[in-house]
């Protein structure tokens, strides 16, 4: 019980604390507060409709930071969950607009062929760090970049809606019985959905023989090879699952409230996502709380230009300022020695 | 002939900012930070020079103001990176965030402007006397891109020939025997991410008052990070590093041209990507050649 308070007090104070500081500075540059406070909570939670927003973002972001935190345990920084998405997001998208056959069996496979997409697009990243000891940061980075740029040329080339003449390309919508929501993204299937893919990551991360290992390579790769470990074989399962769960969030997006593919879409989400896992504490409860709270700030974030005047972008500087100052040791509490000490446990 | 010249313009162009901060990355990579906020700098003095040179009339005082900002934002870093034990990729991330959303939203506050804003002043190109013929192209190339070679070789002498530098080198590569032997490991951090600092306020102002008379929305689009790739590919030597960032300014160009000639048979997206694959490319076969080093 002593823990979970000092990991409250660890990750909740550099949260308000970006809160304060972001709210500050809001009211220096002369926005009224109060006003942005209060939309804020209806944008949030409050407002008709808006805790299923929140709980509608909270959905891929949750994914993502189940699936960084797998990879972060075992060591591996694989921050392409952007990228990961994307490509989910477009292997679903292909198979329901394409294959024809019956909901109950078109449907699965969009979805496995959303998860295996991103996880092939992980594997590159980690094909590239296994063999060369190319840098994970770096090409899951360029990675992201990659993506968006595949996903704008498959939107306005092979997969392009000849309807559509607006701003944004996309795709076609897929068929509505092949999709799991309606436009606001939550419905009893895609909660169920959700729930299971967070009990399968608890599992894969706490209760199986590769979660322990994966931990026991993140802690000590070398230790790990002595006692047999077969660390590589470990490290590419990470990059695998962390794609993984991230296609399955961009599946879930196609299937659930996008219903298409459009462009930058959710352009920011995978940052958000690691954010999420960070802030999480990399265990599987802390994710699904910290998912909520971004996930509310995200619906907020859309929705606060409607009451007030303080531009969107103002809360994406408290979530850059939340990442910049959550793994900052304010208290000399002892992370590390903590990580190490949940391992041998 | 044209051709050629649009060729080497595009090519200096799209690589002097890149240079300009993977030299500078030098210091911080070279003293142990891998210095992921390096993008979010760039953005952060590339507002501020276009804000500050456009209310204050002059490209100079905007160009210092860049270096200001950017001074500021790293001491920030620093502070947490170093002072408060933060992991260094998070909160170089989490910098890069809050530049892409300060500069939104001051660029919102203040001007009232979205999307993009225009400069009223540019810095200098110094040669403008040549119109024609082989050399014309030099006129189209601002002040930043000739003084490059000096800061480059600056750089190479501050990290291999100075005492800085020396101290730099000792703190990345072992902090506990540079500690022993009387160096503050701290202060020489702080000093190697200063000087990063003012290299991706001058690599930012080069793309926003240099190259065009404009601040848009994450207009680095990632450069910083290619520019943390030239550092990889060059071998963190300051020469080589230079040579890397001029190859990415020469696929650049390359894909332009290439979109030129095969008249838009070539989706526009996949000549986008090519910095980016050629960087994938070029981390995996430069960690492969060289002596793997951890990032920690």
């Amino acid at each position: 019980m002593n823990r979970v308070a000092a990991n409250l007090l660890r990750f909740g104070v550099p949260v308000l604390a970006s809160f304060l500081v972001c709210g500050l500075f809001f009211s220096l540059a002369g926005y009224d507060v109060w006003e942005v406070t209060l939309g804020i909570l209806e944008g949030a939670v409050t407002g008709p409709g808006s805790f299923r927003q929140s709980l509608r973002w909270s959905i891929p972001m949750v994914l993502i930071a189940l699936g960084f935190m797998i990879s972060f345990r075992t060591g591996e920084f694989n921050i392409g969950g952007q990228g990961q998405l994307m490509l989910g997001g477009l292997g679903a998208v292909a198979v329901a607009l394409i294959v024809p056959g019956p909901q109950l069996l078109i449907l699965p496979l969009a979805i496995l062929t959303g998860i295996c997409a991103g996880a092939l697009w992980s594997a590159i990243a980690g094909l590239l760090k296994l063999r060369y000891g190319a840098d994970e940061v770096i090409t899951t980075l360029m990675l992201n970049f990659i993506a968006v740029l595949f996903i704008q040329w498959v939107t306005v080339g092979p997969l392009r809606d000849e309807a559509v003449r607006g701003q944004t390309a996309s795709t076609k919508r897929v068929d509505p019985s092949l999709r799991l929501t309606g436009g606001d993204g939550i419905s009893p299937s895609m909660l169920v959905l959700v729930a299971l893919a967070i009990l399968v990551a608890w599992l894969i991360a706490e209760r199986t023989p590769f979660g322990l290992k994966s931990r026991l390579v993140g802690a000590n790769p070398v230790a790990a090879m002595w006692q047999g470990v077969p660390v590589k074989r470990i490290r590419l399962w990470a990059y695998l699952l962390a794609g993984g769960f991230a296609g399955l969030a961009g599946a879930l997006e196609v299937l659930g409230p996008n219903g298409r593919l459009v462009t930058d879409a959710t352009p920011t989400i995978g940052f958000t996502a690691i954010v999420v896992a960070i802030v999480g504490m990399s265990n599987v409860p802390g994710i699904v709380l910290a998912a909520l709270l971004f996930g509310g700030l995200q619906a907020s974030i859309l929705f606060l230009p409607i009451v007030s005047d303080l531009p969107s972008s103002g809360l994406r500087i408290v979530e850059g300022l939340i990442a910049a100052i959550v793994t900052a040791r304010f208290f000399h509490l002892r992370w590390r020695k903590k990580q190490a000490a949940s391992v041998s446990e | 002939m044209e051709l050629i010249d649009q060729f080497v313009v595009t090519m200096l162009r799209s690589s002097t900012p890149i240079i300009l901060a993977a030299v500078a990355g030098l210091f911080a990579i070279r003293a142990g930070v891998f210095h992921l906020g390096m993008e979010g700098l760039m953005l952060a003095g590339a507002f501020t020079a276009v804000a500050v040179g456009t209310v204050a009339g002059s490209v100079w005082i905007g160009l210092a103001a860049a270096i200001v900002v950017c001074l500021v934002l790293s001491v920030l870093y620093w502070i947490l990176i170093d002072k408060f034990r933060a992991d260094t990729v998070i909160a170089g991330l989490g910098l890069t965030a809050l530049c892409v959303g300060g500069t939104a939203f001051l660029m919102q506050a203040i001007f009232n402007q979205r999307g993009s804003m225009q400069s009223s002043v540019r810095l200098p190109r110094p040669v403008s006397g040549v119109n024609d013929g082989l050399l014309a192209f030099v006129s189209e190339l601002s002040v930043m891109t000739w003084v490059l070679p000096i800061l480059v070789v600056l750089g190479w002498i501050l990290l291999t020939r100075s005492h800085l530098g020396l101290q730099i080198a000792a703190v990345g590569e072992y902090p506990y025997g540079a500690e022993a032997s009387g160096v503050n490991q701290s202060r020489v951090r702080l000093h190697a991410i200063l000087i990063t600092g003012v290299g991706c306020a001058l690599a930012g102002a080069q793309l926003s008052v240099g190259d065009l008379s404009a601040f848009t929305e994450n207009m680095t689009n990632g450069r910083g990070f290619i520019a943390l790739a030239a550092m990889l590919f060059g071998a963190r030597s300051p020469l080589y590093t230079a040579l890397a960032g001029l190859f990415f300014g020469f696929a650049d160009a390359f894909g332009i041209l290439i979109q030129i000639r095969a008249d838009g048979s070539i989706p526009r997206q996949f000549v986008l990507m090519a910095p980016f694959v050629i960087t994938i490319v070029i981390v995996a076969l430069s960690s492969s050649i060289g002596r793997r080093r951890r990032r920690f």
